[in-house]
């Protein structure tokens, strides 16, 4: 495959490994994982509806059920990413942009930190609506109001230093890695 | 004539003048001869151009030198373990331009082959460009409410991972 898009100079993707990630790394893997969750979902509950269906001949549509739906919906979302964050640290869209959660010290978390970082989450989302998020930008460990929640932080944790190897390794590598593009 | 040898006292006494003449005139001697002086006028190249090298080389028996030294005894006095924690071998590798090792050897390819599929390099970049658009946001963010300067000074990550950034007075 052929890369059109240079990558970033080195000295600023290369020993990265363990600094603090950036806003937009976040929040797109959050959304990534918004998108993940919100397709799994929708997925197991027409699974569900089939299965009912067939074993009890009934027609029956959870999304006509309010509260039930809103009920499975919320536990689903909180065991989403609750369950990953204590399993490996991060969700499907922070292990596509190479991020992960650690504890405030760097550590990994434990699984009542998982939790309460769901929580967190979903007070920085609908109580503060988004604002909690502007730490990642202004606070100084880049930890938005979920993070300050469970005492974590989150990290770059790609090996950038293999990416840029298979980058130069590449056919066409050495032709379009003059320097990147610089952010200035 | 009977063979009875007869002392001569005269010349017993002439050998010890002589004697103690040459005690006192040879250091007298020594101490006046300028050796610098002579080696100045001593042409070194010109004698080392009158040796054969090459005719004493050949009358040494190398093999049979070789053959005299005991190479695993020479070994077995060699602390390895000491040599091998006296190499920095941090140092070397910090030396080593990987970037350019990968690009002009097969290396990079061994490399690419092995590791690289279509998914990983679209990561890479994806990963890549996150990165920049990161620091992008991250720098204008707070240069916007001047604090572009103090947040050089702020950890670049948590403790157990980053080690903290030396402060300047």
């Amino acid at each position: 495959m052929t890369t059109t898009v240079p990558m970033p100079a080195p000295e600023m993707t290369v020993g990265r490994q363990g600094h603090y990630a950036g806003a937009v790394s976040r929040l797109v893997a959050f959304a990534v994982d918004v998108g993940a969750s919100w397709g799994l979902y929708t997925l197991g509950v027409e699974l569900l509806n089939v299965a009912i269906r067939l074993f009890s001949g009934h027609n029956f549509t959870l999304t006509n059920h309010q509260l039930a739906g809103f009920i499975t919906l919320t536990l689903w979302l909180f065991f989403y990413f609750t369950y990953q964050w204590s399993v490996s640290g991060k969700t499907l869209g922070m292990a596509i942009f190479g991020i992960q959660v650690v504890t405030k010290q760097g550590a990994s978390i434990r699984t009542t930190q998982a939790a309460r970082r769901t929580i967190g989450l979903a007070i920085t989302l609908f109580l503060t609506l988004g604002i909690g998020f502007i730490g990642i930008v202004y606070q100084k460990e880049r930890r938005a109001l979920d993070d300050l929640i469970a005492g974590t932080a989150v990290v770059y944790d790609w090996d950038a230093r293999a990416a840029r190897l298979r980058w130069i390794a590449r056919k066409d590598g050495p032709a379009t890695h003059s320097g990147g593009s610089q952010p200035s | 004539m009977s063979g009875r040898r007869v002392s001569n006292p005269i010349g017993t006494r002439v050998e010890q003048l002589a004697q103690s003449l040459a005690e006192r005139i040879v250091p007298l001697i020594v101490d006046s001869i300028d050796i610098d002086a002579i080696l100045d006028k001593v042409d070194i190249n010109k004698i080392v151009e009158r040796v054969d090298i090459e005719a004493v080389v050949e009358r040494v028996d190398i093999d049979k030198i070789v053959g005299d030294i005991d190479i695993e005894k020479i070994v077995e006095r060699i602390d390895i373990q000491k040599i091998i924690e006296r190499v920095d071998i941090n140092a070397i590798v910090d030396e080593i331009d990987i970037d350019a090792l990968v690009e002009h050897t097969e290396l990079g390819s061994i490399i690419a082959r092995s590791t690289t599929g279509v998914v990983t390099e679209i990561l890479d970049v994806i990963r890549a460009q996150g990165v920049g658009l990161d620091d992008f946001i991250w720098r204008w963010g707070n240069r916007l409410i001047g604090r572009g300067r103090r947040i050089r000074r702020w950890p670049e990550g948590p403790p157990l991972l980053v080690a903290p950034k030396a402060t300047t007075p």
